[in-house]
């Protein structure tokens, strides 16, 4: 039964493409390209007080390989280059897909790809999107500090189905996938990941990072339903579950409410997160289950608004970040943005995290990010 | 069971989409509401980008990857592209006629051409990514306002506002219908 949902995916997909009335941009008469690279990076210097980690520069490349096949197909590849801590250069694939626009409102995704739960993971992370320089502790791939973050995944592969319907002034967005899913970690996640002992029980480690394999037959399953006035306001509920240990009986599963309010000069977003993570009582026998969960809120607003032509460039961000029910903490984090252009911005931010055992961890940023 | 079913419905759904249909680039009314996409769908995530960071070219392969990350559809996406082209071409200039005369465009043509009303509100109906043009001129003065459109990022290099193809005379066009 495991398996039906890819399979019925795969073979709805199949059979629409010689849908009679499908069309996407066929007949355009723009001037039509191949390749492109775009992209971002960023130039990081983080002190912090934290005598776990050391203060230093952080730099990152991360070009976005972009390849349009035909009117109907385009291909995308994000590779990330960073140093490692002997300076030798890691190199990682964000993802690699291909995208088939199956007509004007549906696209099919294949490979490994974002997994669209919630905003910040898909669409916010990137350096020069993101208003921060951290992250809001709630998702993996760094910029988490000493959080331990919900969701630790941010790709995987798979194949996704994405919609988008005009209603009135509206805008439904629907987004659902199936990827290869978590599994279990060989060995303890460091950094505070997920599962993570914490007074809590011996509970299993949960990998997220997608591989060339799956570690059993179930697949995970998960989506994000979105309803928008645009420009406005956006309001999505993200959700994701799949099974992480090798005999497929131990499941992960985590939700999301996103709202996202743009103003002319002013953003708020916020992202509301719950995960349950099954483990082996080894106590009883018995499946209990793990829950965590966590919520950030950010502001931001743009200084032009004044009309002073000094301040044009400022942008004023503030940050509330809380993980609740175990390895807790929170985190404040205030920034102030000088945007040299629309996508390149010297940030500097201040930001302060409380762990639950009344640990503290500050920090001080200040970064160069660019888009490109 | 779930799973499947949720997948089936939302497949379903994908029988009751409409076909588009194809309109030229040039199209006027195409580029007014590919200016009116991009005021909504790019400031969502992140700073809307100004049209001269991609050539033509280049935002023929750029747009169908911010399709997929803004959930445009195909024909929003090919007026949002058709808006940034506009922006970086002579031939929306005025018209001559047979003789080699400039045809001057009225304020209201210039608008609509330069989908103005995209990012700003004129006369009580617009955007909101851009600030609001009514009372423009009484609030930041009339050079200002020239300054503005020839020079979109003088005061703010940040600034996604094209650099219009504007003569003077459509500058001048533009400022008498703004207050």
């Amino acid at each position: 039964m495991k398996k039906i949902p890819i399979a019925a995916a795969v073979a709805a997909a199949l059979t629409m493409t010689v849908a009679p009335n499908l069309q996407a941009e066929e007949g355009s008469s723009l001037d039509i390209g191949r390749f492109v690279i775009a992209g971002y990076g960023d130039v990081s210097y983080v002190e912090t007080d934290n005598p776990d980690a050391n203060s230093n520069v952080e730099s990152r490349f991360v070009p976005i390989f972009l390849f349009q096949l035909s009117e109907k197909i385009h291909i995308e590849s994000e590779l990330e280059f960073s140093l490692g801590a002997n300076g030798e250069t890691e190199v990682e694939m964000e993802y690699a897909d291909i995208h088939y626009f199956l007509n004007d409102n549906t696209t099919i995704t294949a490979g490994k790809f974002l997994l669209p739960f919630g905003q910040f993971g898909p669409n916010i992370h990137p350096s020069w999107i993101n208003k921060l320089p951290s992250g809001p502790g709630l998702y993996g791939h760094g910029g988490n500090g000493s959080l331990a973050p919900l969701v630790p995944v941010m790709s995987d592969t798979g194949i996704n189905i994405r919609n988008s319907f005009n209603i009135g002034s509206s805008k439904l967005f629907t987004d659902f996938y199936v990827v290869s899913g978590p599994r279990e970690e060989e060995e303890e996640v460091g950094g505070g990941g997920e599962g993570e002992e914490g007074g809590h029980g011996a509970i299993p480690e949960v990998g997220f990072e997608a591989g060339k394999g799956d570690n059993n037959s179930d697949k995970a399953f998960g989506g994000r339903v979105a309803y928008a006035f645009l420009p406005s306001i956006e309001v999505g509920y993200s959700f994701y579950n799949g099974s992480y240990s090798n005999d497929a009986t131990l499941d992960y599963s985590a939700s999301a409410i996103d709202f996202n309010w743009i103003g002319t000069y002013s953003t708020i977003r916020g992202e509301i997160i719950e995960t349950s993570t099954d483990f082996l009582d080894e106590d009883d026998g018995e499946i209990d289950v793990f829950d965590r969960g966590g919520w950030y809120l950010q502001g931001s607003w743009q200084m032009r608004q004044l009309g002073k032509d000094a301040l044009n460039p400022f942008e004023l961000v503030l940050r509330y970040s809380e993980i609740n029910d175990a390895l807790e903490g929170e985190r404040w984090t205030f920034g102030v943005n000088y945007w040299l252009e629309a996508s390149t911005a010297l940030k500097v931010a201040y930001e302060d995290t409380t762990l639950e055992d009344g640990d503290t961890d500050n920090r001080v940023f200040v970064q160069l990010a660019f888009g490109f | 069971m779930k799973n499947l079913t949720i997948i089936l419905l939302s497949l379903v759904g994908l029988f009751f989409v409409s076909s588009s249909n194809a309109q030229h680039a040039s199209d006027p009314s195409l580029i007014a509401e590919g200016a009116k996409l991009y005021s909504q769908n790019c400031g969502r995530c992140h700073n809307a980008r100004p049209a001269s960071d991609y050539t033509k070219r280049e935002w023929s392969v750029v747009m169908p990857h911010m399709r997929e990350k803004a959930h445009m559809t195909g024909t929003e996406s090919l007026a949002v592209e058709a808006f940034l082209n506009s922006t970086l071409t002579a031939d929306v200039r005025n018209d001559v006629d047979s003789s080699g005369k400039v045809i001057q465009r009225t304020p209201q043509e210039l608008i609509a051409q330069f989908g103005c009303q995209g990012c700003h509100v004129i006369n009580g109906e617009g955007g909101n990514l851009g600030p609001t043009l009514d009372g423009v001129i009484e609030s930041r003065g009339k050079e200002f306002v020239v300054k503005k459109l020839r020079d979109p990022k003088f005061n703010n290099a940040s600034s996604a506002m094209p650099q219009f193809p504007m003569t003077d005379a459509d500058i001048e066009a533009m400022i008498s219908i703004l207050k």
